[in-house]
């Protein structure tokens, strides 16, 4: 009989309850087939994997991650709690051991959603992914380093906005490219805040790419890269809409490509993000992951309309990407090379649209950088809602003087935002006013 | 306003003999999109349709449990004879007008219908008003850990996925070309000569039974009835996947329809000369066989589908304990045998059933069975010292010192407690004595310790089955957030010791314990009064217009607006109209057990419904039964 190689657990909350609206691709009906298939091929009878229930995040988990504004509460509902939970639940069972592997299976996705939350965009509410990943900081702290390898077709905009001034997290983006595919970015030189420069990665594949294309660039950049950063943990977003049947991109990636990707990329947690090819895509992905992820061969895992020849890249495609990888993989080389912000503050100011929701909003971040820590900022944040609102973040490691200007930029909050809002990691703490 | 019905997905990770799940509350919750629905109780999917609140419900059910089968001529009286052949023993109980009337038990010989014969021959009864004759046997499920059946091939289509070559258990499996995905759509027809290829090398080998099964044949049997069409008069026996169950999984069907076929000829040369052994008794009465699930059905159905008579014992003593208890409070069973102890739980009167279908010689099927864990630790079990702690179990070394066995048992232990008068007290006490001495206690005293200890192991392997239960995934954020957890209100316990260890398990489990009278024929009883029972699975495809229920063949053209109600209606009537078929008695009340009802979007726009439904016989004792 089969028998997995290693423990895997999978998390599977298809949420048969829960819809975005009745027509929307995120549905009850999405995981649906994808049940029936992972049921039919008879994948939790193999020895050594085992479904688990989800578990809850609380609005503690979420504010360690996020800005809600005006609250947790208002920007989100149930189906979000248990979709951040299942992850939780899936790092825990791989963090105490139960399994080697965990793969969360769940919806709604959440790699579009930032660190300020002023409504829902790209079909996220709340970065499920992130809430795990703070989850995980504060309970095991000998878990320092963690990689986030996203291979959603969409560039996953929320986790690197969460991500971008972190030097413990390296986040990591393989997309359709952005002038190609919502949400417009993920570029080159989008390569991280300047106390942690190289620490975001993207790599922006054009369209058409398909299995050979993908797998060049974990095995030639991906791989490399993460061999040198060292992580703890990897986790890997698996969205699954880079499928050559996605109905809203325009990859050629297959079943056994992906089931390829997470054997090279090894993750020890999967959580889905989007795909939206519920019959003749996610089915077959996500038996040939979990396959993977559980080191049973997946040889014959295979769409039935599968046509191998029609989804090859041109020659010249493939040329492209590999420079592409090739001139990523210098520039994280030569990542702390660059020179130093001349200010104590550096600005950045960001128009952000929740297309979801259709509201709009201005940000004007300012970071104190630091060369002791990763540096405390601030964000004005603006939504065409009217909500305005002041987050001040003290991220892990702060030292004094950062933490010293976190506390004033909080506690000295002039009149004109609704509230003021405080992210303190190291000492866990979330604290609003209400003005 | 819709109806709740058709808003309620519920899927129950715990299938039970019945919906038990969740309390009924009004949600409002703002993720509810239709805020302000009243989702009915769905700890009685059965009556989705109805209003009623959820206690009256309870009531109502408790209560129809009882009367269902009222007694149709009261001049008449009727009479039931239950027989359950275990491993050791076969008890027999005869019971006329609800009360037990008679009881006999004979060792359980090589040739079962000389055991059953001897049983009937100990009850020592004129059978003229027999309405019902109820077996419980272990013929399937010995042949099947014995392998002895006669060879048995398979034919089988599956495409792509995870190769079914893993799954084959001898060279009398054969692989062909055909697939068909999870819409029931095929994207590799069967090939006909391959077919016939394959059948060749079949009867070459000899092989006297042929089992059939493609992947998602319960989407879409075709496969499986092309191939049956061209084998079936090639072969004495034959079966179909999707004739097994309705549910998913391959691998599961497979073992399921092979052990089917393999024992089919084993079933038809039993039930001819039981029935020849019967008639020379004086009985002509038609037999029900008890299945897994503690439900019975007839002989022709179990013709078709011996493979469900597998596991039937703790069945039959689960539904034994469903007969003698008065109360529909939630129950943990212990059947304290010799070397194990069997568990399994009652939730308002029905047992709790293992979710996707029981194991049986080390495979798994999809044969629909109780949940049920056996722990070492019975009344023969070694009792041992180990790092200075007292244990019993797992192993049984022989009977007690006491009955002239080698090592100590906690049935030397109640001999010396005075328990157990059969045995030989002074061998008991020095079967005890150099663990007494060990242990630094009175002999007595450390007597009383092994019965704690043993009733101690039985309650830690039951506080790991309720965990088991109570972990279940669920697939909705209404069940989510309005967990259920069983949680044992009493505990009952049959076999051998019963009466002497309920302090101990009272003391033990801190909930009242019942041991009730007749516990020694609790199996017999279970099985004579077990209501028919069957299950069939719908699914209908508004898209694709087609309804398909696997269990009773169905397959048919559907208008692109059917509903789930059209389908919960229809699943009735197929259900009555099929009852002989699928083995059941005249009078069965239906329960919706399971019922989803998703979009199909494409491109923003609904093209259909997908609808799932499961609706089964109602599973209990028939009715009429009180304690005498």
């Amino acid at each position: 009989m089969i028998q997995a190689k290693r423990k895997t657990g999978l998390i599977f909350f298809p949420a048969y309850d829960w819809e975005i609206s009745p027509t929307h691709p995120e549905r009850q009906e999405r995981l649906l087939y994808t049940q029936d298939q992972v049921l039919e091929e008879g994948l939790l009878d193999i020895k050594g994997i085992k479904e688990f229930k989800a578990g809850l995040a609380r609005e503690e988990d979420i504010n360690r991650a996020h800005f809600c504004v005006p609250d947790v509460n208002s920007r989100i509902t149930h189906s979000h709690n248990i979709s951040a939970g299942g992850c939780m639940e899936a790092a825990r069972l791989v963090l105490e051991g139960v399994v080697e592997k965990a793969f969360a299976l769940v919806r709604p996705p959440g790699h579009h959603a930032m660190r300020v939350v002023q409504g829902a965009r790209g079909f996220c509410n709340i970065n499920i992914e992130a809430v795990m990943v703070e989850w995980i900081r504060k309970n095991y702290p000998h878990i320092k380093k963690i990689a986030i390898v996203d291979t959603d077709c969409h560039h996953g905009d929320g986790s690197q906005d969460i991500y971008w001034h972190d030097p413990n997290v390296l986040y990591i983006s393989m997309h359709q490219d952005g002038r190609t595919l919502y949400p417009g970015s993920g570029f080159t030189d989008e390569f991280g805040g300047p106390g942690a420069l190289g620490l975001t990665l993207n790599v922006p594949l054009p369209p058409r790419t398909s299995d050979q294309g993908f797998l060049h660039a974990i095995e030639n950049l991906i791989l490399p890269v993460l061999d040198e950063f060292k992580p703890d943990l990897i986790v890997n977003s698996a969205g699954q809409d880079n499928h050559y049947s996605d109905p809203i991109t325009h990859m050629a990636f297959t079943a056994r490509g992906y089931a390829r990707l997470n054997e090279l990329l090894d993750p020890d947690i999967c959580v889905l993000e989007g795909g939206y090819s519920i019959e003749s895509a996610l089915p077959y992905i996500n038996t040939g992951i979990i396959l993977a992820l559980a080191g049973v061969d997946y040889s014959f895992v295979r769409e039935p309309d599968l046509k191998p020849e029609e989804l090859r890249e041109e020659p010249g495609v493939m040329d492209y990407i590999k420079e592409l990888c090739d001139s990523i993989l210098d520039a994280w080389h030569r990542r702390n090379n660059h020179s130093l912000p001349n200010n104590q503050f550096v600005e950045r100011n960001r128009r952000i649209y929740y297309d979801t929701d259709s509201i709009s909003e201005n940000q004007l971040e300012t970071l104190r950088f630091c060369s002791n820590c990763p540096g405390a900022f601030k964000i004005d944040t603006q939504a065409s809602t009217g909500y305005r609102a002041l987050c001040v973040h003290i991220p892990h490691g702060a030292c004094k003087a950062c933490r010293r200007q976190g506390r004033e930029w909080f506690d000295t909050v002039k009149a004109g935002y609704y509230a003021a809002y405080l992210q303190d990691m190291d000492n866990d703490e979330y604290q609003i006013t209400i003005l | 306003m819709d109806t709740p019905s058709q808003h309620e997905n519920f899927n129950h990770p715990r299938e039970i003999g019945f919906a038990f799940h969740g309390a009924g509350a009004d949600i409002g919750e703002k993720d509810s999109f239709r805020s302000g629905t009243k989702y009915p109780c769905t700890s009685l999917g059965c009556v989705a349709k109805s209003k009623k609140s959820c206690q009256e419900i309870k009531i109502a059910l408790r209560e129809s449990f009882v009367e269902i089968y009222a007694i149709k001529k009261n001049e008449e009286s009727y009479m039931i004879l239950g027989i359950d052949i275990g491993g050791t023993h076969t008890d027999a109980v005869c019971v006329k007008d609800n009360q037990i009337v008679a009881t006999a038990k004979v060792i359980t010989g090589e040739n079962l219908v000389d055991s059953i014969v001897g049983a009937i021959q100990g009850l020592d009864m004129d059978y003229g008003v027999l309405k019902r004759v109820v077996l419980s046997t272990t013929l399937s499920t010995n042949a099947i850990i014995e392998k002895k059946y006669a060879a048995t091939g398979m034919i089988v289509s599956a495409g792509p996925g995870v190769d079914p070559r893993n799954y084959f258990l001898s060279d009398d499996f054969h692989l062909i070309e055909g697939a068909i995905d999870h819409r029931g759509r095929e994207y590799i027809p069967v090939r006909k000569d391959q077919i016939l290829e394959v059948t060749e090398i079949l009867k070459t080998n000899h092989v006297q039974g042929v089992g059939v099964i493609s992947k998602f044949s319960v989407r879409n049997p075709s496969h499986e009835k092309t191939i049956h069409s061209l084998i079936a008069d090639r072969f004495t026996y034959v079966s179909m996947g999707h004739r097994m169950s309705g549910s998913l999984n391959f691998p599961r069907r497979l073992h399921t329809t092979y052990f089917n076929t393999a024992v089919m000829p084993i079933q038809e040369r039993f039930v001819r000369s039981v029935k020849d052994a019967l008639k020379a008794l004086g009985i002509t009465t038609s037999i029900l066989f008890l299945k897994a699930d503690g439900g019975t059905y007839s002989s022709s159905a179990a013709d078709r589908l011996p493979v469900e008579t597998i596991l039937s014992g703790p069945a039959a003593s689960m539904m034994g304990g469903v007969a003698l208890k008065k109360n529909s409070d939630t129950t943990l069973i212990l059947d304290v045998g010799g070397t194990t102890t069997d568990i399994g739980i009652l939730i308002n009167g029905v047992p709790v059933l293992e979710p996707q279908g029981v194991c049986v010689g080390g495979l798994k099927t999809l044969v629909r069975g109780l949940k049920m864990l056996s722990v070492g630790a019975g009344g023969d079990s070694q009792v041992y010292i180990s790092e200075g702690r007292l244990k019993v179990g797992p192993h049984r070394h022989g009977p007690p010192v006491c009955m002239g066995g080698p090592q100590p048992t906690p049935m030397d232990a109640l001999c010396v407690l005075g328990e157990f008068e059969t045995g030989d007290l002074n061998k008991a006490e020095q079967s005890l004595a150099p663990l007494a001495r060990q242990m630094n206690k009175e002999i007595p005293e450390l007597a009383r310790a092994v019965v704690a200890e043993l009733v101690e192991t039985i309650k830690g392997a039951c506080d790991g089955f309720i965990h088991e239960v109570n972990s279940y995934p669920v697939y909705t954020i209404h069940e989510m957030l309005h967990p259920d957890p069983v949680k044992p209100e009493q505990v009952m316990v049959i076999g051998g010791p019963a009466k002497t260890l309920k302090p101990y398990v009272e003391e033990m489990f801190q909930i009242k314990c019942l041991v009730p009278d007749h516990f020694q024929v609790a199996n017999a009883l279970g099985a004579a009064l077990a209501r028919t029972t069957a299950q069939i699975t719908l699914l209908a495809d508004t898209q694709l217009k087609r309804l398909i229920c696997p269990e009773l063949d169905v397959d048919m053209e559907i208008p692109a607006w059917y509903t789930i109600n059209d389908l919960i209606s229809f699943g009735n009537q197929a259900i009555t109209d099929n009852a002989r078929y699928l083995g059941l008695s005249d009078d069965i009340e239906t329960d919706v057990i399971e019922q989803q009802s998703f979009n199909m979007i494409k491109d923003f726009n609904t093209t259909g419904k997908n609808l799932r439904v499961k609706i089964q016989s109602r599973p209990g004792i028939i009715s009429g039964w009180s304690e005498s």
